[in-house]
């Protein structure tokens, strides 16, 4: 039905898309998998006639249904394309936030499409609005047609946004990674939806992914595309089976998965074979810790003093016990302080269940609380996993536990130095006004800034700075670049020598792998191995991603609505779930 | 910035990076360099003397001996128009400079710790806005008097609210950025996180006012010459010459011409130059 054939576009002189075939026939399902800068989206925006107005088809054509949308030589029928477009094919977008209008009710502007492509009364599309709600599984139809954007969940505008492109019964869907943007447990409930969706109305569907497991769980076929080649076309299973090629076997390696054999199984478990932690923390020097208790009167602007900055003082260097934890956090709770409550809100009750105290309702404060009742310790060398969806507290109780956030109840207590966080996304944890030699080399200024005994030449510095680069795969050529000229993974790369080169021992890793394509994320993931093993790190890993957090640490902990509902050895929970919550996690991925 | 300018000569030298190759740039540089540098010859040398008046060349033409003419004093008009260069963007320059800096120092303080201070200053730079600014430097002058410092001085105090706007919409923006965040986690003081770490990234926003002020500074300094509040005659400024040339559009059409030509020529080389910033900084 849908033939693109020796299909090429280009920027100016670059092409990105490079002879393309893709066939695509009623009811069925293509994935087209590559990671960033493959070409995927460029395809599917060329095919849907939305591509910008400076890409030039060079060769082939778009035939739909014997129609020649786009030829190469020809410019963009804009008025054709109008026909088809919202009527016979239509497109999902990756960012449900901002795919749709946040000025307009989401009822209206479903209703839209019916308004330009039929002659239904303003009842009928009414109805068929509200029908094609209940279609995509959103229940209470009339609230969410009268509810801004801003008022639905990302899962619910995802599923308006669908409910949008297949309430014409078009003949072509072309879903841009839908899921992308959700957690784990909404993303599967929207594939199951698309699937529905496939089945019922027998329509042609293009799905983009970078996902190969997703991709293999929804489409008939894949084509896997490098570099604007498909270099690869074939029926899902045969794929994963039987992959022919290299790069599609490298794809497929570089996924984390829970069938293949656990990267940290190997010799790394014998480091932690002496199991530190199941000696327990006997051996605590109260003079080596900082706690720092019911802080409630701390304000945000003393937020400069980190629980890590007082420690690194006290402890007067590396004096982690073999024994002890890095970090033990007992009962902690965070909150934020909500400036919205007026005065005489005083009998509305706080998340605790008592009473606002008056010195909330004078303040016109009132707690939100984001994490109770944390309690949990990393050892060194360890690698301490936390698993939950977005807003379950994660973010919150790692930035208590770096003193991000003076907003906490209960006890931290560090053994390591000023611990280090990387950041999940490498385009802006480094300062891109500065070289990356002044990069690495910041850290070890600041730390003799502060404690004058470990300051230290500026050849010292520099040579430190050169082996750091070496130590996280980078070449000497780096020193001089700007974090614009590198690449995600290399910045990433930078981020964690940054981290490293004062020498934690304890680092928080911030979702480091997640906005990484699959093969960059791979050898990031090993150099962190790597770099635990040499260095003797312990790591508190956040992930969404069960199955990055299942190949990288040793133990893993669940959150749910800011409380840890299960933490274990990771063989253990992945196993033995004890909750529903992680039962369900682990059969959404 | 595009691969092609990563060339290895221009490693290790930052500030070649941040110089961009456009067209608005290019002309923005030949024609402020021009100003610039006719306004420092003046500075030292002119063709010939300013103030010396001579009965006989009264309303010359323009010649080969007086390009742009002579006034009602005999004056050549070229050497007073070098002169007035020097005065009005060595004045605005001044401006500039005070207004940036406070500028910078007031918007990173309060961009980046909030809080009352931030709070009392916002207010204020509130309050001198809702003046409009000539009415401002007429108060000002009127306390002080007039003359070339307390022009600057009051300039420079009228000026400052709108880069202490600017630098302070960037200092908040950038104040929760990661690598900021990184920064404050590894104990960098937080003096050198406002002024090492931030600053240099605000620069090419920056820039692109101090240009547009430059602009409005050396349009201000004219504006009061012109109105007798700014330099003093026989000191030469083009306002006060604009002023006086007024006079004589009838007997002496070049002098105002000229005059007029010089400023619109300064303030487009300096708009010109801003604009090719904001388009460098754009494709960057």
């Amino acid at each position: 039905m849908i033939r693109i054939e020796d299909l090429s576009v280009a920027f100016g002189d670059t092409e990105v898309v490079r002879h393309v075939d893709l066939e695509l026939s009623g009811g069925e399902i293509l994935g087209v998998v590559g990671e960033s800068g493959s070409g995927k989206s460029v395809t599917a925006l060329t095919l849907m006639g939305l591509s910008a107005d400076t890409a030039r088809v060079t060769t082939g054509r778009i035939l739909f249904d014997g129609v020649t949308l786009q030829e190469a030589g020809r410019l963009r029928d804009k008025a054709l394309y109008r026909s088809y477009q919202g009527a016979r094919m239509s497109m999902v977008f990756q960012e449900p936030m901002t795919s749709l209008n946040p000025t307009q009710r989401a009822g209206r502007q479903v209703e839209e499409t019916l308004r330009l492509h039929t002659k239904m009364t303003a009842g009928e599309r009414r109805e068929k609005v509200l029908e094609a709600f209940r279609a995509v599984g959103l229940k209470e139809p009339e609230k969410v047609y009268a509810s801004y954007p801003h008022q639905l969940s990302g899962g619910m505008r995802q599923r308006v946004m669908i409910a949008m492109a297949v309430i014409l019964q078009p003949e072509l869907i072309v879903a841009d990674e839908p899921t992308t943007a959700l957690d784990v447990t909404i993303q599967n409930q929207i594939i199951e939806l698309l699937r529905q969706i496939n089945q019922n109305q027998k329509n042609a569907m293009l799905f983009i992914t970078h996902d190969l497991n997703l991709a293999r769980r929804l489409c008939h076929r894949i084509a896997v595309m490098k570099d604007g080649c498909v270099v690869e076309q074939g029926p899902a299973e045969e794929i994963f089976r039987n992959p022919k090629e290299e790069y599609t076997r490298k794809l497929i390696e570089a996924v984390p998965s829970r069938m293949k054999k656990r990267r940290k199984d190997g010799d790394a478990m014998e480091n932690t074979a002496g199991s530190p932690r199941t000696k327990r923390y006997s051996a605590q020097e109260p003079g080596g810790s900082v706690s720092r208790d019911a802080s409630e009167g701390m304000r945000p602007g003393a937020e400069g003093t980190l629980p890590g900055r007082e420690c690194g003082q006290d402890a007067g260097g590396r004096t982690e016990s073999p024994v002890g934890p890095v970090l033990e956090v007992r009962n902690l709770s965070v909150y934020y302080q909500d400036g919205k409550v007026s005065f005489s809100a005083g009998d509305r009750k706080n998340r605790e269940g008592g009473k606002l105290s008056l010195r909330e309702r004078l303040s016109g404060t009132k707690k939100e609380w984001v994490v109770s009742g944390a309690d949990f310790q990393i050892y060194p060398g360890e690698s301490l996993g936390l698993v939950g969806e977005s807003g379950c507290g994660k973010t919150s109780l790692s930035k208590a536990i770096l003193g991000m956030n003076c907003h906490i109840q209960g006890e931290i207590r560090h053994h390591s130095i000023r611990p280090q966080m990387i950041f999940q996304d490498p385009y802006s944890s480094l300062n891109p006004a500065k070289t990356i030699g002044w990069l690495l080399q910041e850290p070890l200024r600041a730390e003799g800034a502060l404690d004058r005994t470990k300051a230290m030449t500026k050849g010292d510095m520099e040579a430190a700075a050169y082996d750091m680069l070496r130590k996280v795969g980078l070449e000497e050529s780096y020193f001089h670049r700007r974090p614009s000229q590198l690449s995600g993974g290399q910045r990433q790369r930078v981020s964690i020598g940054q981290a490293l080169i004062t020498g934690p021992g304890f680092l928080v890793a911030d979702e480091p792998v997640s906005a990484l394509d699959v093969t960059i994320q791979a050898q990031i993931m090993e150099l962190l191995q790597r770099l635990q093993q040499e260095l003797h790190l312990a790591y508190l890993f956040i992930s969404h991603d069960i199955n990055v957090v299942y190949q990288m640490c040793d133990r893993i902990m669940i959150m749910q609505e800011g409380r840890i509902i299960e933490i274990g050895e990771t063989e253990e929970v992945f196993s033995h779930p004890r909750e529903d919550y992680t039962k369900l996690l682990l059969s959404n991925s | 910035m595009g691969q092609k300018d990563s060339g290895k000569w221009k490693r290790g030298i930052p500030w070649k990076r941040s110089i961009p190759y456009n067209k608005y740039f290019l002309a923005g540089l030949i024609m402020t360099g021009l100003a610039v540098a006719l306004g420092v010859v003046g500075f030292f040398w002119t063709p010939y003397s300013t103030t010396a008046m001579s009965a006989s060349e009264k309303f010359n033409p323009p010649s080969l001996l007086h390009i742009f003419g002579t006034d009602n004093f005999g004056r050549d008009i070229f050497s007073r128009v070098m002169k007035g260069l020097g005065t009005t963007i060595g004045i605005s320059s001044l401006v500039v400079l005070i207004s940036g800096s406070v500028g910078i120092l007031l918007g990173a303080l309060t961009g980046y710790f909030g809080g009352i201070a931030d709070e009392i200053v916002m207010r204020i730079t509130d309050a001198v806005n809702g003046f409009p600014s000539i009415l401002l430097t007429l108060v000002i002058i009127s306390l002080l008097g007039s003359g070339r410092q307390n022009v600057i001085i009051s300039l420079g105090i009228v000026f400052v609210p709108s880069y202490v706007r600017m630098v302070r919409s960037q200092y908040l923006k950038l104040r929760d950025a990661d690598y900021i965040r990184r920064a404050r986690l590894l104990g960098v003081k937080d003096f050198r996180i406002l002024f090492v770490h931030i600053l240099p990234n605000i620069f090419s926003v920056f820039w692109v006012s101090v240009m547009i002020g430059f602009n409005n500074a050396i349009l201000a300094e004219s504006g009061m010459s012109y109105l007798g509040i700014g330099v003093q005659p026989p000191e030469a400024s083009l306002g006060n010459m604009l002023s006086d040339a007024q006079g004589y559009l009838q007997a002496a059409p070049w002098y105002a011409l000229f005059v007029g030509m010089s400023i619109v020529w300064v303030v487009l080389g300096f708009s010109l130059f801003g604009e090719g910033i904001r388009r460098g900084k754009v494709s960057e």
